[in-house]
């Protein structure tokens, strides 16, 4: 082989692994054992910290429908909440306002806080809220960062950034622990949620009946839900006074992050980030822009349940069409996705927003209610144990009881009926039924992924998931059984189904009883250190139904998680450090890395400046200079004292009536010229009064005169 | 009115149309490179080797109404031998044939109604048999197109203003198979056509008249699959793609069999690729 070849040869070889996806190894740090404690039966403490990327970023969750984000409404938010026992035992749990969760986060940040505060991967839980208006690109597999949304790749920035910033509210909430008193309760929301995919869990032997308060007014796929809220509430000794005052709470609930309408274009808490508000702001009335009372809300078993908003609250999809852009007599016709019309997208996205205020307003009320109820329970004492395992899921499938190659589901590419996606009852040549609907189960595929209809199957088998596919899918599952007073909670790396959800409830307790536990309840909290899309039961798994062909694993996998819980729930300590066999290192396959979050900035940055304000009808709009042009809302996530923008009477008591942190109040980036960020403010909630728009400390607008709403 | 006031009158409303568009319009702009293993029109055969296409249009769209203009130009790249189909004739490897275009679209719903005219000017050398400017002639046409979820069925009727003076109609239409979601997009797609001529035969009236098509009824069949990709988008410029694909045709009509001097070909088949990019108008949004 000539040297010319040789090097050409080496050369291709080089551009083809830098074009391809991403590996990575990551390493489990877990905790040391704890030293001796400050003797100090219960501490607690709590911090928040803003991890809003800057736009640009994928919002993930909604495969291909996922747009890419131009702004910002509702802040997303980590908010930690550390728990200490006398003895030195500590558990930091992490709720994100994220899409889905990430093993590779979960590392990366538990390489940190072991260092710093002692908690290593068993005993950090990260969970996320599921809000389908976060970012993507920190996943620990390449189908989540490559097709999560329709901003592709994985990017190192979002992992850094992310774990920094969560890392630093662990150590802030480990230096904030005080003596605490706290309560466990819950209560049934009823109304608010829905089983999604009814058909499905209807299979469920024995056949899934509603609990006993259930409201009989209510549609079978309201009534079938697991309504329960729970709540551990946690008030903190005052340094000053040496009083208990309330401070904050943890809560799981099953619902999906999906009042959004998956055309979205803004970053946003959603329905989670108004629960958490509402709360906090119950707790802290006097808080200013950010209330010192944390409100962790988790979500649970929430795999077929989605929030109760209307079907006009979720838009069309693109359509696959011709694209008559100047199509000549002698030109090829063109193809696109054609998008559904601006005025359909508008009304769609603004009823979406109406079903998630009334949503979080009602859940946020269960909240404060459970919360009050609460105070009359507390307690300085709260047992505290942690069971860790690190499931490697392909070497380990014959023992596990599930499939050794993994494999997403036709009816996976269509969508949940939370977000359709553009592929839902395609049929090829218009006649030909390839799948892609929700439940077609295809009952002749053998073997373990029996039911599973996949891509193209009828023609090549299994080849074309084992090539293109299932590499890119999860290969581990953490899972972690905490036990908190009177509570067992199985954290997993999935999204449960209701019957799922209810039947490893049982198995834990069952198993934490046998082993001596004195708890009185169970609970699943999902999309925790990982992801590994969802778990249905086997009777859920051969309708295939959307849970069902994103039962990655096949139908055991259900039964498996069962299992590992149960074995952990009977396996919780404290005081001691687990074996390194707990946490073996990950070998991920990320994707394609790209620079997705912005880097280029101006140097030099001018003082924030107003160019322009005006009212049309009912909203206010102005258009602004804000920082620079890759910037963070927060720079740092240290949560500011202060909102960046705000919304001011124009009175002499210049009251504020809005910043941005409102669910009435969207910043959109209009430009990013000269490496500069040029933003749109629009407030929608005018009404009939003259407003100025603020930046804190730096300037005021003219005023602008708003129309009364009609 | 003068031809020179004309051109001044037609230049004046063109310019005022680009500089000065109202806010509801769009202006945009498409320029395609193709090659081609065959030149084939209405069924017709007219190169048989090897040929490039670039091509420019312009167009204006102000709500449903859209005004378009372009040109074409295409290029023979083989080296012809004499007696083999070609435009340039003997020799080849130049310009064989440039047309310009124009039409008026309105659109209603689902349903594009166009009218336009086409002038072809041809550049071969009749001496060493291509097609020369005695062939240059100009036809205009209507077409009704349908988009709809699967099929997307069009209806032309062309009238030869010039040479021919007489009608030819084809029906076509675009089937998508599948789509790619993510960026960079990606669609297969299936293409058919079938052209029927009514009057664009030899005209017994006028012996001396070239013809397009030997005799009344079914030129050709076509059919062709292709695959498009949007390779590049600069979101508030345009973006391009990339597409490849395969055509071929059932000849029926002897115009359409003709392939050389001597040389008949009941079915033709052809490989094309193309790059295509647009910018302005929608091609500025985000999709």
């Amino acid at each position: 082989m000539s040297h010319r070849r040789a090097a050409l040869l080496l050369a291709a070889a080089l551009l083809l692994a830098a074009c391809g996806p991403t590996r990575l190894r990551v390493a489990g740090a877990l905790s040391p054992r704890p030293t001796s404690g400050a003797g100090a039966s219960l501490l607690a403490g709590f911090a928040r910290v803003d991890i809003t990327p800057p736009p640009g970023v994928g919002l993930a969750g909604n495969g291909p429908e996922g747009a890419e984000a131009l702004g910002y409404r509702l802040r997303l938010y980590a908010r930690v909440l550390v728990l200490a026992d006398g003895v030195g035992n500590r558990l930091a749990l992490v709720v994100a306002d994220l899409p889905l969760s990430s093993a590779l986060l979960h590392r990366r940040v538990a390489e940190l806080t072991r260092r710093t505060d002692g908690i290593g991967v068993d005993r950090l839980v990260i969970a996320v809220t599921h809000t389908h208006a976060g970012p993507g690109h920190f996943f620990d597999a390449a189908a989540y960062n490559d097709q999560g949304s329709s901003v592709v790749g994985f990017d190192p920035v979002m992992v850094d950034s992310l774990t920094a910033r969560i890392a630093r509210a662990v150590h802030t909430a480990v230096a904030d622990l005080r003596p605490a008193r706290v309560a466990w309760g819950s209560r049934s929301v009823w109304g608010e949620t829905r089983i999604r995919s009814l058909p499905a869990m209807l299979r469920n032997i024995p056949l899934p009946v509603a609990p006993a308060d259930a409201p009989a007014g209510l549609p079978q796929e309201y009534r079938l839900v697991d309504p329960e809220l729970a709540m551990l509430r946690v008030d903190l000794r005052d340094p000053a006074t040496g009083a208990f005052r309330p401070a904050g709470a943890f809560s799981i609930f099953a619902m999906h992050g999906t009042g959004n309408a998956p055309s979205n274009d803004l970053l946003d808490a959603d329905i989670h980030g108004l629960v958490e508000r509402r709360l906090e702001r119950h707790i802290d009335p006097d808080g200013g822009f950010v209330p010192r009372a944390v409100y962790l809300f988790a979500n649970g078993a929430e795999g077929d349940v989605s929030p109760a908003w209307p079907p006009q609250s979720r838009c069309d999809v693109p359509t696959l069409a011709t694209l008559p852009a100047l199509d000549g007599p002698f030109t090829r016709t063109l193809w696109q996705w054609r998008p559904p019309t601006a005025t359909h997208l508008a009304a769609c996205q603004h009823a979406a927003r109406e079903a998630i205020a009334v949503i979080g307003k009602d859940v946020g009320d269960s909240a404060v209610a459970l919360f009050d109820a609460l105070g009359a329970a507390l307690s300085d004492r709260l047992e505290m144990g942690r069971a860790f395992a690190t499931v490697s899921l392909r070497d380990s499938a014959r023992a596990l009881g599930i499939c050794p190659e993994p494999a997403v589901g036709m009816s996976t590419l269509v969508g949940a009926d939370d977000a359709h996606t553009r592929v839902q009852g395609w049929r090829l040549f218009g006649v030909f039924d390839i799948g892609l609907e929700q439940g077609s189960p295809n009952p002749d595929v053998p073997g373990c992924q029996a039911h599973k209809r996949k891509l193209l199957d009828g023609w090549f088998g299994d080849l074309p998931n084992r090539l293109s596919v299932s590499g890119t899918l999860p290969s581990y599952a953490q899972i972690t059984v905490l036990r908190l007073g009177s509570r067992v909670i199985g954290a997993v790396p999935a999204e449960v189904t209701t019957t799922a959800g209810r039947r490893m409830r049982e198995q834990m307790l069952a198993s934490a009883r046998n082993a001596g536990l004195p708890v009185s309840a169970a609970l699943i909290l999902g999309h925790a250190n990982g992801y590994m899309e969802y778990v249905a039961t086997a009777e859920e798994y051969t309708a295939q139904y959307y849970e069902g062909g994103s039962t990655l694993y096949g139908p055991g996998e259900a039964a498996m998680f069962g299992r590992t819980l149960a074995r952990l729930a009977a396996s919780v300590s404290a005081g001691d450090s687990l074996r390194s066999a707990a946490a073996p290192p990950l070998d991920l396959l990320v994707g394609h890395q790209r620079h997705v979050v912005p880097r280029t900035s101006s140097t030099r940055v001018p003082p924030p400046r107003i160019e322009r304000v005006w009212c049309s009808g009912d909203t206010l709009y102005a258009w602004l200079q804000l920082g620079a042009a890759g910037e963070w809302p927060v720079t740092t996530g240290d949560v500011a004292a202060g909102p960046r923008v705000e919304i001011v009477v124009d009175e002499q008591t210049r009251a504020v009536v809005s910043w941005d942190d409102d669910p009435a109040l969207e910043l959109r980036l209009r430009s990013r010229r000269a490496g500069l960020a040029w933003w749109e403010l629009r407030w929608s909630g005018a009404s009939g009064r003259t407003y100025r728009v603020r930046i804190p400390g730096v300037a005021d607008s003219d005023p602008a005169k708003c129309n009364t709403p009609v | 009115m003068t031809s020179l006031d004309r051109g001044r009158y037609a230049w004046l409303c063109l310019t005022g149309l680009v500089t000065a568009p109202p806010v509801a319009a769009q202006l945009s702009a498409r320029t395609d490179v193709s090659t081609s293993g065959r030149y084939v029109w209405h069924g017709i055969s007219r190169a048989a080797g090897l040929v490039a296409q670039p091509s420019l249009a312009i167009g204006l769209r102000i709500h449903r109404v859209s005004l378009e203009s372009g040109a074409v130009l295409h290029y023979e790249l083989d080296r012809v031998s004499t007696g083999e189909l070609s435009e340039t004739g003997a020799g080849g490897r130049r310009l064989g044939e440039e047309d310009l275009w124009g039409r008026a679209s309105l659109l209603v719903g689902p349903t594009r109604l166009d009218a336009g005219v086409v002038r072809y000017v041809f550049r071969g050398d009749p001496a060493q048999g291509g097609l020369g400017p005695t062939r240059n002639t100009t036809e205009v046409y209507g077409a009704l197109s349908v988009t709809s979820r699967y099929v997307n069925p069009s209806l032309e009727a062309w009238w030869d203003v010039e040479r021919v003076r007489g009608a030819f109609l084809r029906a076509a239409f675009d089937l998508p198979v599948l789509g790619w979601p993510f960026p960079p997009y990606a669609f297969a797609f299936v293409q058919g056509d079938m052209g029927l001529n009514v009057g664009q035969g030899p005209n017994a009236a006028r012996p001396a008249e070239l013809a397009n098509f030997a005799g009344r009824g079914l030129t050709h069949i076509g059919l062709g699959v292709g695959a498009e990709i949007r390779a590049r988008r600069v979101t508030g410029i345009g973006w391009a793609t990339l597409a490849v694909g395969v055509r071929s045709q059932l000849n029926i009509d002897d115009a359409t069999r003709f392939n050389g001097t001597g040389r008949n070909r009941d079915f033709s088949a052809w490989l094309w690729t193309g790059i295509t990019v647009v910018v302005g108008g929608a091609a500025r949004e985000r999709r």
